[in-house]
């Protein structure tokens, strides 16, 4: 439908706004992130930084533990995405592409278990926790990670294997390839979106966990960075210059994720809510 | 003979499904369903530290946190959080989806980037908004004085009303474009014919929104909705970490008072019985909405 001019202004007004709110708050966190102290808690704040330093990087990387929560991070989060993305491709081919008995009750469980309150497990968890031994221990966030994760993960699969022709696996049938090999050699190669959408958003809801990690993990040595950023915070004079690097150090894997694989999962995300 | 191959194709075909979806079940069997048995033994039991065997007392936790103030007081700051959460959200994310479901240079790449607030780690938004809304170097006091909304710097997170008002616009900031994009999806089905029939018998665009867009999007909207105020029920994190609870409990939503009894209150047992009623109180209140108020499908 062709716009009139009013209807344009009024959209690039809107645009500019949304593009103002989502991503000016992260323009301020990391160009102030190389900004000396002095001109990050000025009471007149600077736009596009006037001072150079590296500074607060520097202090970040060398004397502080955040490089160990950074590595801690990255394997937890490595972890829960390969557990999340193998349990979701298993159980969304079943879900989606089998009949059983039981499986809409199941497929509608597992959905309920998305919106679940995280809470409401905390204390029993982390007794079982205990009572395993794995408290301070890096599995068990993984163990926990995966159970938040994989609910939301199975229901992305949704639409990718739907897309999937159903003649694809009865050619394959006929040719007498087995169960497993028309899983593993047809249909993963041709749900690779869907598997790259899930493990980003495995990854990132691993990345950014702290309610599990805060109870389940004990010492700095285990930390991992939410827990640990949070730790420094909590200290005496809060370090702005150290917060806004170890913030703009923390946004990056993601956004990198994302720059690569952002758009299958946007397309999944929005392929899924489509019935 | 060829119904009972089939017979036994699709046995085995459920066989093999079984076996798929063994290791899920069995994942989330011991993660959520069993910790939560076991939250409902604990919460008649009287144990303060993990580990301590505890004795049984029967609906003595439920009695005594229903006969304090403070569960109440937390409920009902939840309802507000949840109450203005879903508000803020469902307003902001529903113009994000209408100028994003215009086509526009850049169009993909604005679809695909607007996440970019929820793909970021809450401790990073935390870290963002404590220190631009804080008093030392902030940006957004400046720019509230620049454009003459206060005359002087205020504490966001100072008294009862602004803190918790800030939180929710926080964690909207945080929310809304995850909406945005399923929203987003929701208008994209909507055929275009209906927009360009209705044009043409001179409908306005506000009278197309309200006829047109809105009553088909509802369907959308309610699920929605319902997911957003469980999720955003147990939004923890950028509250305990922003303002604690504080100022003087006025932002102790429930699942912080729950965190708090039972890890640093030690009174385990409370936090359990806590959680239960928060779970029924949950599971009733999304019931009931799909009961009473869920959209009828209209045809498919």
């Amino acid at each position: 439908m062709r716009r009139g001019l009013g209807v344009n202004l009024a959209l690039a007004g809107g645009l500019a706004f949304l593009a103002v709110v989502a991503l000016l708050p992260f323009w301020w966190v990391i160009s102030s992130s190389i900004k000396a102290t002095n001109e990050i808690v000025s009471t007149t704040p600077t736009m596009i930084p006037h001072s150079f330093t590296l500074e607060h990087f520097a202090k970040l990387l060398t004397s502080s533990d955040y490089p160990r929560f950074l590595i801690n991070s990255l394997a937890v989060s490595a972890a829960s995405m390969a557990a999340t993305v193998v349990l979701a491709v298993l159980s969304g081919y079943a879900f989606f592409r089998l009949r059983f008995a039981g499986r809409d009750f199941l497929y509608r469980a597992i959905l309920l278990a998305y919106a679940f309150p995280a809470i409401v497990v905390l204390v029993p968890l982390y007794g079982m926790m205990s009572a395993a031994r794995l408290i301070d221990n890096l599995f068990a966030l993984v163990i926990v990670n995966v159970t938040f994760a994989v609910p939301f993960a199975i229901w992305m699969m949704r639409a990718f294997l739907a897309a999937v022709p159903l003649e694809i696996e009865e050619a394959a049938r006929l040719d007498g390839a087995s169960r497993l090999t028309i899983l593993w050699r047809i249909i993963v190669p041709l749900i690779a979106p869907g598997i790259a959408s899930v493990a980003i958003f495995a990854f990132i809801s691993s990345w950014t966990e702290y309610l599990f990690a805060s109870v389940l993990i004990q010492s700095d040595a285990n930390k991992t960075i939410p827990v640990g950023l949070a730790g420094i915070i909590g200290q005496y004079q809060v370090d702005w210059g150290l917060m806004l690097a170890g913030a703009t150090i923390t946004t990056l894997p993601v956004v990198v994720l994302f720059f690569f694989i952002g758009r299958y999962f946007v397309a999944g995300l929005t392929a899924g809510a489509i019935k | 003979m060829p119904r009972r191959s089939q017979r036994r194709a699709a046995r085995r075909e459920a066989i093999f499904a079984w076996t798929l979806v063994a290791p899920v079940i069995l994942w989330l069997g011991a993660t959520l369903v069993y910790p939560l048995v076991s939250s409902l033994a604990l919460s008649v039991e009287n144990v303060r530290i993990i580990g301590s065997a505890g004795r049984f007392v029967g609906l003595d936790n439920y009695l005594s946190i229903l006969s304090a103030s403070a569960f109440w007081l937390a409920l009902a700051r939840s309802v507000v959080w949840v109450v203005g959460n879903a508000v803020v959200q469902t307003v902001l994310a529903m113009a994000a989806a209408l100028i994003l479901e215009q086509t526009f240079p850049g169009v993909r790449v604005a679809r695909t980037w607007i996440v970019v607030t929820w793909i970021v780690p809450t401790i990073v938004i935390v870290i963002v908004w404590r220190w631009l809304l804080s008093t030392s170097g902030g940006m957004i006091n400046p720019l509230l004085i620049g454009l003459g909304v206060i005359n002087e710097p205020v504490g966001f997170f100072s008294t009862a009303t602004s803190a918790m008002t800030s939180l929710v616009l926080i964690n909207s900031w945080r929310w809304f474009p995850f909406i945005a994009v399923m929203l987003l999806a929701g208008l994209q089905r909507i055929p275009a014919d209906l927009y360009e029939a209705a044009a043409i018998d001179g409908a306005s665009r506000f009278a197309r929104f309200r006829r047109i867009t809105l009553p088909l999007l509802e369907p959308a909207l309610f699920v929605l909705t319902v997911i957003g105020t469980l999720l955003s029920f147990n939004v923890f994190d950028i509250v305990w970490l922003i303002t604690g609870g504080g100022p003087a409990d006025a932002t102790t939503t429930l699942p912080i008072l729950i965190y708090r009894t039972a890890f640093k209150g030690y009174r385990l047992s409370e936090a359990a019985a806590m959680s239960v009623v928060a779970m029924l109180l949950l599971m009733g209140l999304a019931m009931l909405a799909v009961r009473t108020l869920a959209p009828r499908e209209e045809g498919g």
